[in-house]
């Protein structure tokens, strides 16, 4: 197909979309994240019907520090402008600035996941476990749910860091980075709405 | 192939490669309007309905602004992207609306 | 250039193991799905039996329980949907003009996943804890509190891993048909079949992800004691509800659309005509796609939503009824008038218009809430589900095995046989399910495994039961045939039908490796028809002949699919198999599997394929052997 159908060694303008394969897969990946939508989407319809069935447990609004879901944010939220940082080295064919802006991307998410894990932490010790109420197995889910999806992301990154590092930039790496970052960006948009519905929502009494 | 020519076009008509601006903008968008939510709750003098409100519009906006500028969306070439999404959308919408009023009554 | 690399081509079983070439892995559907469809099938019969006589004892009332779980759980996500996913690969990439489908690979990665989420859901035979709270699983009875042997745990895991796979189909459908059509397929020219997947891929990439959101949500309150569905910790039983049937009801859909499909293509081709009202058929499909996911509530009047509630999905449901309509009277009009030859495949068409009418009369009788209220858990409601499942989709699914057969194995099933089939299990299936709404309004209920005699349900249910074994009958006939068949030589024609109108009847039957040697000029609807009609032997080639790049086989989606399985096995049994060091053994197995799968992941990532190309002396030898 038409693989090869560029000279070596010449990239072109927007290489994710010089291939059949590449067009592919990003207008595939497009249309997994209409799932992922409706996979959060029911996630967030299970926690908004459980929410305020917390028994014994502590309620949202005494549970959450804003403080906390603030940096968590703003890690997040620069983590997405660092991963278009990247997409535009890539467009720039400037393989050094695109493995650093990534694993910029990388570090914050890690430190974003690295809060996460220290809130949860925290509520455990609080009196919220996931086997708490249903208020707590909700909203357990849906976090988690998110954490894992930004775990997967690193890993993901960060495997693409190396194949950049040994094969550089080319028409089949190209496609793999841009649809990383389009994930990337589809995560940042799901933690807006877990830190309006469920933070700033839950502190709203 | 429909898309094959559409790639070619794009390619020849702007290989000026766009600078770090627009999405710096769009990230001082973002940051805004978080603060806005933030501050919104935090103040909470404000009416309950109207936070969630102000809530909600705010997220979508940033949402919206994310999507268009930092995922491309607003580019050309994305017409499955934008139905894939508004569908998913919708789906999402019937779901909390379920969530909401026909879960315990 | 490429060509150098040295791709190992497998042969026998590991060819079967590591194909990525969509006609194979339609084959490997066709196998797993009719496998599972005998399992189903005999799940019934056994129900059956057991319903023959009042109170007869020939299973116990657990069994029972069991045997209607995994019927409906087999017939529904392991027979219906990987035999209409067989037809999608075998058929949708020949009738675009494609070489292959979008993601080769992720196409062999979601027949092997549905395949071990299959195999795990029926292993539950073998080590006797099955599944028994009904395909719907509704909570709470689906919980631990009173489902509290592995059975259920069964369902959570086989179905999310089975999930999984039909999911990865669904989009690597979508982007195959958006990215890969052959010049001048315009949306407006696919045919009907391949206009009804793309649906149905949509259907699924928007509807799967609920049903893997209830899912994890069950599993956790089963393995992770969350409290999701357990009122006594604040859960809600009727969640579940939502959350299924916001899945489930499109899933009704993603089963009948391609059916539809099916039969579009065969009433045209054997009326002789130009399908009638292409587009509106078109339209109607997308209406009944969207429609699909706005009516889930109908099968919860009874739950008590409340009377607006219960109005507004009424009125949907019944709105689907227009487009449905539709369809019907665009099959009809197609027939009128045109020259109708009843093969096997038209038989089987023809008798599926009347019948999907009365399943979906019903459905219009069931979409009224207050009436409902009445029909709600009897066996009217079965009648007309089994009207629309069997009477649609297993009729749409015969006519496509009769009509595309010789595509896909290069021989023609026997007529003579064929006939015969389809009467035997068309007067089976009558038998056995119109008699069940007049069971249901006289108010035996659904999903009991014993009636009292006296009651005026004796004689209806005996007949039941003989249309089932008319049903099973046709079945072996059919494997008969399929057995007959296969012992002739392959010496299919490529449009063996002689009227085939599509893209499909252009390339030797079975197609090679490559489906087109020259990818296709299509210049209308019906392309290959149009270039008969204009005296053209054949299509006109968009391209020279040249060498064609092909992915490489591959082992690593065979491995995910057992890396999954693995990880299934060892969380459901963890509080079980006791404790290595501070770990549970059962976390263990399910970390190894889970770590196999994505150390997989890894790989395909981390190796990049390169493929091979089949050159154009291979090309032009094929080519000349078949001309």
């Amino acid at each position: 197909m038409s693989a090869h159908t560029h000279v070596e060694g010449q990239l072109p303008h927007e290489p994710e979309k010089a291939t059949l394969e590449g067009r592919n897969k990003v207008l595939g990946f497009w249309l997994f994240l209409g799932g992922e939508t409706v996979l959060f989407g029911t996630l967030f319809a299970a926690y908004l019907s459980l929410r305020d069935q917390v028994l014994e447990g502590p309620t949202a609004n005494h549970l959450f520090d804003l403080m906390l879901v603030a940096i968590a944010t703003a890690i997040l939220l620069t983590s997405s402008l660092t991963s278009v940082f990247a997409i535009q080295a890539m467009h720039q064919k400037n393989v050094k600035s695109l493995i650093g802006w990534l694993i910029v991307t990388v570090v914050l998410g890690a430190s974003f996941l690295g809060l996460e894990i220290y809130e949860f932490y925290h509520y455990v010790h609080e009196g919220h476990g996931f086997t708490t109420s249903a208020f707590s197995s909700s909203f357990y889910t849906l976090v988690g749910f998110h954490g894992a999806h930004v775990l997967f992301g690193i890993v993901w990154i960060t495997l693409l860091i190396i194949q950049l590092s040994r094969k550089g930039l080319n028409v089949v790496t190209a496609p793999k980075v841009y649809v990383a970052g389009m994930y990337w960006h589809f995560i940042d948009v799901v933690w807006v709405f877990i830190f309006t519905v469920v933070y700033l929502m839950g502190k709203v009494v | 192939m429909a898309s094959n020519h559409g790639a070619a076009e794009q390619r020849t008509k702007h290989h000026k490669v766009e600078g770090p601006k627009k999405h710096v903008v769009a990230f001082i968008f973002s940051i805004l309007l978080t603060f806005i939510a933030f501050a919104t709750v935090i103040s909470g003098e404000i009416n309950k309905d109207f936070i969630y409100v102000i809530l909600m519009g705010t997220a979508f906006l940033q949402v919206f602004v994310q999507m268009a500028f930092w995922m491309h969306m607003k580019d050309r070439g994305h017409t499955f992207a934008i139905i894939g999404i508004l569908f998913g959308v919708v789906i999402v919408f019937t779901a909390v609306i379920m969530a909401e009023y026909w879960v315990w009554w | 250039m490429a060509h150098a690399h040295a791709v190992k081509r497998y042969s026998g079983l590991m060819d079967w193991l590591t194909t990525v070439d969509h006609k194979k892995i339609g084959i490997l559907y066709l196998i797993a799905g009719g496998f599972f469809f005998l399992v189903g099938g005999l799940e019934a019969i056994l129900i059956r039996i057991q319903l023959w006589a009042p109170q007869n004892d020939f299973v116990g009332a657990d069994t029972y329980n069991e045997l209607i779980t995994m019927h409906g759980t087999t017939m529904i996500f392991l027979a219906a949907m990987p035999l209409l996913f067989a037809f999608m690969n075998a058929v949708v990439p020949l009738q675009i003009g494609a070489r292959d489908v979008a993601f080769p690979f992720v196409n062999s990665l979601g027949f092997w996943t549905f395949f071990f989420g299959g195999l795990l859901l029926n292993v539950s035979w073998i080590v006797g804890d099955v599944p028994d709270a009904g395909w719907t699983a509704y909570a709470p009875l689906a919980g631990t509190t009173y489902s509290n042997d592995h059975g259920m745990d069964y369902y959570v895991l086989g179905l999310q891993i089975a999930g999984i796979g039909t999911l990865i189909g669904g989009i690597n459908f979508l982007v195959t048909i958006i990215n890969m059509r052959a010049p001048g397929m315009t949306f407006m020219r696919m045919p009907l079949f391949t206009w009804t997947a793309f649906i149905t891929s949509a259907l699924i990439l928007f509807a799967f992800p609920a049903l893997t959101v209830g899912l994890a949500a069950l599993m956790f309150d089963r393995l992770f004691s969350a409290n999701f569905f357990d009122p006594t910790a604040g859960g809600n039983a009727v969640l579940w509800e939502h959350i299924f049937w916001i899945f489930g009801h499109p899933e009704v859909y993603i089963l009948i659309l391609p059916a539809f499909g099916i039969i579009s293509e065969v009433i045209s081709t054997f009326s002789r005509k130009r399908l009638f009202g292409y587009s509106s058929m078109v339209f109607a499909t997308i209406l009944i796609g969207f429609l699909g996911f706005m009516v889930w509530a109908h099968h919860m009047f009874t739950t008590g939503l409340g009377p607006v509630a219960n109005a507004l999905f009424s009125i949907a449901t019944m709105l689907i009824a227009v487009p449905t309509g539709i369809k019907i009277f665009n099959w009809l009009f197609t027939m009128w008038g045109g020259s109708i030859k009843f093969t096997s495949a038209n038989l089987y068409a023809v008798g599926f218009v009347p019948t999907f009418v009365m399943g979906g009369v019903t459905g219009v009788m069931l979409a009224s809430a207050p009436a409902d209220f009445q029909y709600h858990d009897t066996y009217f409601v079965v009648a007309h589900f089994h009207y629309v499942i069997v009477g649609g989709l297993v009729l749409g699914i015969f006519a496509g095995l009769h009509y595309w057969w010789p595509k896909m194995f290069g021989r023609v099933l026997n007529e003579t046989l064929g006939k015969i089939t389809f009467w035997t299990f068309f007067i089976g299936f009558h038998l056995t399910f119109f008699i069940q709404h007049f069971l249901g309004l006289l108010g035996m209920p659904r999903r009991i495994w014993q009636y009292l005699d006296g009651i005026g349900f004796n004689e209806m249910n005996m007949i039941s039961t003989v249309g089932a074994l008319l049903m099973g009958v046709g079945t072996i006939l059919f494997l008969m045939n399929v057995v007959v068949t296969m012992a002739k030589p392959k010496n299919a024609s490529a449009d063996p039908w002689e009227d085939g109108r599509t893209l499909e009847w252009t390339i030797p039957s079975p197609p090679p490796e490559y489906n087109f040697a020259q990818t296709p000029l299509v210049r209308g609807y019906d392309a290959y028809w149009k270039e008969k009609m204009e005296g053209h032997k054949g299509m006109t080639p968009a391209e020279p002949i040249g060498p064609i790049h092909m992915p490489s086989p591959s082992i690593l989606p065979f491995f995910m699919g057992v890396g999954l399985f693995v990880a299934g096995f060892g969380f459901m049994y963890a509080p079980d198999w006791g404790h290595i060091g501070a770990l549970k053994t059962g976390h263990f197995i399910g970390i190894i599997g889970l770590a196999t799968t994505l150390l997989c992941m890894v790989l395909r990532s981390m190796i990049d394929d390169h493929g091979f190309h089949i050159e154009e002396d291979e090309i032009l030898k094929d080519l000349g052997g078949k001309a």
